[in-house]
């Protein structure tokens, strides 16, 4: 059959069922898929078990932050308490606002992705299993030192948006900063791995036939948060690093005797910061909009409105982050902008809503308990929502700022928005994870006990704020009047623990020995309820064509189909794990993708990566470094041994007439897209820098004159030099295409010394100027472009060097050259990296020097 | 290397309903920052008053709504976007699948439009920074 007669609506009828045949099939698929047993079940990658890991352990930081959120409570109980110190208390808010957002909140999303992701798009694991792992090991690493150091009285204390001075400021901050500052990088880094993850998965990891608009709810989602992870991260990541070059080396960005300016910091981290409120919101909506037609037995109302409302949310929620500095004076047109945005972004979300709501009134709506924490959340956050616009307002914003009325604003968004959804996934989940039922008395129990406990704990708050009460304090006086409703909270608060731990307690009893529940137990129509009962490891047992967005309703016979083996990919006959990778609009099939297995690699390269943010925190710069050298020989050991490998044969049959090619490189293949969304989180990175840059330009009237220009003989130079990085590399992508993989090896050989030579320049010219970093904030901004670019030019060093190698090995071929071909992908990047940074220490002055 | 049979697959760029979809949200954001740079750079660089610079704030707003007028007619006349309200685009086949896209980029357009206006209007009303 050739190619383009090939047509998915016509396949060839499945072979007879053999049931020999189905029994080796199934053998074989189990043997591949099997989780490794007793302690090497670490070493495993499959995204059934590490998205319940990555669920565990973020339930434990929870917890952990709930503890926290308790000492608050029962601190501030009474006028005049001294159960916390004041230092203690500082250290406590802030943990626990840290851990709640960064430790919880957006690592659940990640978590239950990778958990049901894969089996809503009926894949069998996600494309990249390994790096899932290798995030899960980085999240587990980080959270456990940030919120460990609370045990040694060393838990960071500024709040969690650290403003500085008070963080920049060594003085008024002790080791905790840093803490925060490097043990979040590490794990924001983790929420990035995973983002690229998703995002991968729900384009290419379709199951066949799944085309944009058959595409559940859910997968919109993830796709739409993962990207805001994406661009909000980054921004945030570029300020730690600025923060922590002042506090460890003094470099002038904060202070305003040196040029700083403080509010710097508060633009990158709520560029962040905005968005990061509805990255936790969107993922619970998500769960509500796949929970809700399951139980209203009909499809979504208004499908494309919400998808529409997703997206527009998503960008919205960009254009508000300075509706947290509205009372830091800012201009006031500036402020009008961002009011104007924060009343905008009410208007998907209101779509959203809405369409929920009309679901359920056409439908009888089947009561069930993860629609009694849905309609719970629903009435919280709607709740919320109101006081939210009432704070967008910029004289309300005045009046409230700062008080508890924030706090309880906040919370009820939160609670309402991702907590109570959270819960209702949980329990509608329970039996597609263990196959078991909760118990659904204590179900309702733990609601009931929530709901009021966290009404009467937050309710108050709205009163004591509009009374006065500043947020953050340690105590308070009888004579403030707020002694009442602070102990009502504190009883509400408490009586929220006890409803929590009720669900805990239902979630982790011991069920081995209950009557295993029904397939599809919900009476469900997406892919993830096709799992048998009992459960397999293999995700499903043959790759379906999906012809609806509510398969497992609308094509009858599926499920046998599926079991029988009578769609794709059925077996593992070479003892691969093996995915299918379809196109992104219409799932059209492309290629058969090897994944690997289970390996400690991904453990050790954490650990090690770890290791050097940690020491960094201590300032042990040795260790810092040669843990990272280790780190870095890891990774490549694992790219290496675990990545583009060159198949036994170049195309594989999968079943139903179709043959797949079992290889690809460059747009196609996955690794390209992965480089391809990982280089833009880096590129809005380098973006906060180049923010940073303008900003202070803005601020500052003499922010260029400071120093003498820098040669430009020299910058014209370096702008050579790392060009001509870029340059060879894609020359070398030409001649191993042209078959001449010695020329290939020697261009990428002499990449990387004309971007070091390049590099060198750059220096040389800023040395001359007499540029010192902890002279000025332009001299530090100089310093910091040049070091972003240079950790560029030597990240772009090692891979070529590594795919040069790969060539000589004949690893990477001709035929097969998906190495370079992602590596051509990352000198794009970093050839846009430096044009920018040429136009700002070269052209932009010239041109304001001729203005 | 030989080709084994693959049913072939629109392409992303050429196809193009992909990027549709995101084009009009971004024109709104570049719209945004765009303004939000010409006013702080006027408030801390020259100041005064705002009635001079309204017009960049008005041919700014114009320019983008214009845009995102263009986008949306290429979805409503390229994709057969249509502005349904309770019809559902659930169809098994590559029409639907663009229909769909369109339908959302269209609903997009109407929302970056309005969140365009409401960035130009405090231009428009404000006398100072
Ligand atoms: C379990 C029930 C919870 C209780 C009783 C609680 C209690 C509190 C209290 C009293 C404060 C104010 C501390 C102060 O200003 O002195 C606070 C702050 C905060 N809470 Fe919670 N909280 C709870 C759950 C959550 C959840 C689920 C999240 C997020 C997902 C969260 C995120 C935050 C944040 C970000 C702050 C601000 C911290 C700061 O000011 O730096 N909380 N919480
Ligand atoms: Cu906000």
């Amino acid at each position: 059959m050739t190619s383009d007669a090939f047509d998915l609506d016509d396949l060839p009828p499945a072979e007879p069922y053999d049931e020999a045949r189905d029994k080796a099939q199934r053998e074989r698929l189990l043997t591949t898929w099997q989780s490794p047993k007793g302690w090497r079940y670490l070493s495993d990658v499959n995204n059934s078990e590490v998205g319940l890991w990555y669920l565990l352990t973020s339930f434990a930081f929870f917890c952990f932050a709930g503890v926290l959120a308790l000492l608050i409570r029962t601190q501030l109980a009474v006028p005049g308490n001294d159960f916390l110190s004041q230092d203690l208390y500082n250290q406590v808010f802030t943990l626990h606002g840290t851990a709640m957002m960064f430790l919880f909140a957006v690592p659940i999303f990640e978590a239950v992705a990778i958990l049901v992701l894969p089996e809503i798009l009926g894949a069998r694991d996600l494309p990249f299993p390994r790096l899932s792992a290798f995030g899960y090991w980085c999240f587990l690493i980080g959270g456990v030192f940030v919120c460990g150091s609370i045990f040694f009285g060393a838990a960071p204390d500024g709040g969690w948006f650290m403003y500085a001075p008070l963080s920049s400021n060594p003085e008024y901050s002790g080791v905790g900063a840093d803490i925060w500052l490097l043990g979040l990088s590490f794990i924001e880094v983790s929420s990035i791995a995973a983002a690229v993850e998703l995002i991968v998965g729900v384009l290419k990891s379709r199951p066949p036939g799944m085309r944009l608009n058959q595409m559940p709810l859910y997968c919109w989602y993830v796709l739409v948060v993962a990207g805001m992870i994406l661009f909000a991260f980054p921004p945030l990541i570029a300020g730690d690093l600025l923060l922590e070059l002042e506090r460890a080396f003094g470099w002038a960005f904060f202070d305003p005797d040196r040029g700083g300016d403080p509010l710097l910091w508060q633009h990158l981290f709520w560029i962040f910061g905005h968005p990061e409120v509805y990255i936790v919101f969107l993922p619970s909506i998500a769960l509500i909009a796949t929970i809700l037609p399951t139980f209203a037995s009909r499809p979504m109302i208004g499908h494309s409105w919400i998808v529409l409302s997703a997206v527009g949310v998503a960008f919205l929620s960009f254009g508000l982050w300075v509706h947290h500095m509205f009372t830091v004076g800012l201009p006031e047109i500036s402020l009008s902008f961002f009011s104007a945005a924060s009343e905008a972004v009410a208007v998907p979300t209101g779509i959203q809503i809405f369409c929920f709501v009309a679901t359920m009134l056409v439908a009888k709506v089947r009561p069930s308990l993860p629609m009694l924490f849905a309609g719970g959340a629903l009435a919280i956050f709607v709740f919320g929502g109101l006081t939210g616009v009432m704070v967008a307002l910029v004289p309300f914003d005045w009046q409230a700022h700062d008080s508890y009325f924030v706090v309880a604003h906040l919370h009820y968004t939160l609670i309402g928005g991702m907590l109570f959804p959270l819960f209702a996934g949980v329990y509608y989940w329970y039996p597609f994870v263990t196959q078991r039922q909760t118990n659904q008395k204590a179900g309702k129990w733990s609601f009931w006990l929530m709901f009021g406990g966290f009404n009467l704990a937050f309710l108050p708050m709205h009163w004591t704020g509009v009374m006065g009460m500043p947020r953050r304090v340690w105590t308070y006086d009888v004579t403030d009047g707020w002694a009442v409703l602070n102990m009502v909270s504190t009883v509400g608060s408490f009586i929220f623990a006890a409803g929590f731990v009720v669900l805990a307690v239902n979630v982790l009893w011991p069920r081995g020995k209950h009557a295993p529940v029904k397939r599809n137990v919900w009476n469900a129509g997406t892919m993830e309820w096709s799992a048998e009962v009992p459960d397999k490891p293999w995700g499903v047992r043959s790759i379906p064509l999906i012809k609806s967005r509510y398969p497992l309703w609308d094509q009858p016979g599926l499920l046998d189909q599926i079991d029988r083996g009578e769609w794709f990919l059925p077996d593992a006959k070479e003892g691969k794990r093996e995915l299918i990778v379809t196109d992104i609009l219409d799932a059209r099939p492309l290629f058969v993708q090897r994944v690997p297995g289970p390996s400690w690699l991904m453990l050790f390269a954490a650990l090690f990566l770890g290791t050097s943010f940690i020491v960094a925190t201590y300032h042990w710069w040795t260790v810092a470094l040669i843990s990272g050298a280790a780190f870095v020989a890891v990774t490549l050991y694992w790219l290496w041994t675990g990545t583009a490998h060159i198949p036994e044969k170049t195309e594989k049959y999968v079943g139903r007439g179709l043959t797949l090619p079992t290889y690809e490189a460059g747009a196609g293949s996955v690794g390209w897209w992965a480089v391809f969304i990982t280089m833009t989180g880096d590129m809005t990175a380098f973006v906060g820098l180049v923010f940073s840059y303008f900003f202070f330009w803005t601020v500052l009237p003499d922010f260029m004159s400071t120093t003498e220009a820098m040669p430009f003989g020299w910058l014209l130079l370096g702008f050579a030099g790392v060009l001509g990085q870029w340059g060879l590399t894609v020359a070398a992508r030409g001649q191993l295409a042209g078959r001449a993989p010695g020329a290939a090896i020697g261009a990428l050989i002499a990449a990387p010394v004309a971007g070091v030579l390049g590099m060198a320049a750059f220096a040389w010219a800023a040395m001359q100027a007499g540029l010192d970093p902890t002279r000025h904030s332009f001299d530090a901004t100089i310093w910091a472009l040049l070091l972003w670019l240079s950790v560029h030019v030597a990240l772009g060093l090692l891979m070529q060097l590594y795919t040069a190698a790969r060539i000589w090995a004949g690893i990477c071929t001709p035929d097969f050259p998906a190495d370079l071909r992602n590596l051509t992908l990352y000198t794009h990047f970093l050839a846009v990296t430096v044009i920018m940074t040429f136009a700002m220490l070269a052209v932009f002055p010239l041109w304001l020097g001729a203005l | 290397m030989k080709h084994p049979t693959r049913p072939r697959a629109p392409r992303l760029i050429d196809d193009g309903s992909l990027w549709i979809v995101i084009a009009a949200p971004s024109i709104w954001a570049a719209h945004f920052l765009i303004s939000y740079w010409v006013a702080a750079i006027w408030c801390a660089k020259i100041g005064g008053s705002l009635l001079d610079v309204r017009w960049i704030i008005a041919a700014l707003g114009l320019a983008s709504i214009a845009l995102i007028g263009l986008l949306a007619l290429v979805a409503v006349r390229r994709y057969g976007g249509t502005l349904i309200i309770f019809e559902e685009i659930t169809e098994d086949s590559r029409p639907a699948r663009e229909r769909f896209m369109g339908h959302v980029s269209l609903l997009l357009c109407i929302l970056s439009a309005v969140a365009v206006g409401f960035t130009v209007i405090p231009g428009l009303v404000m006398q100072t920074c």
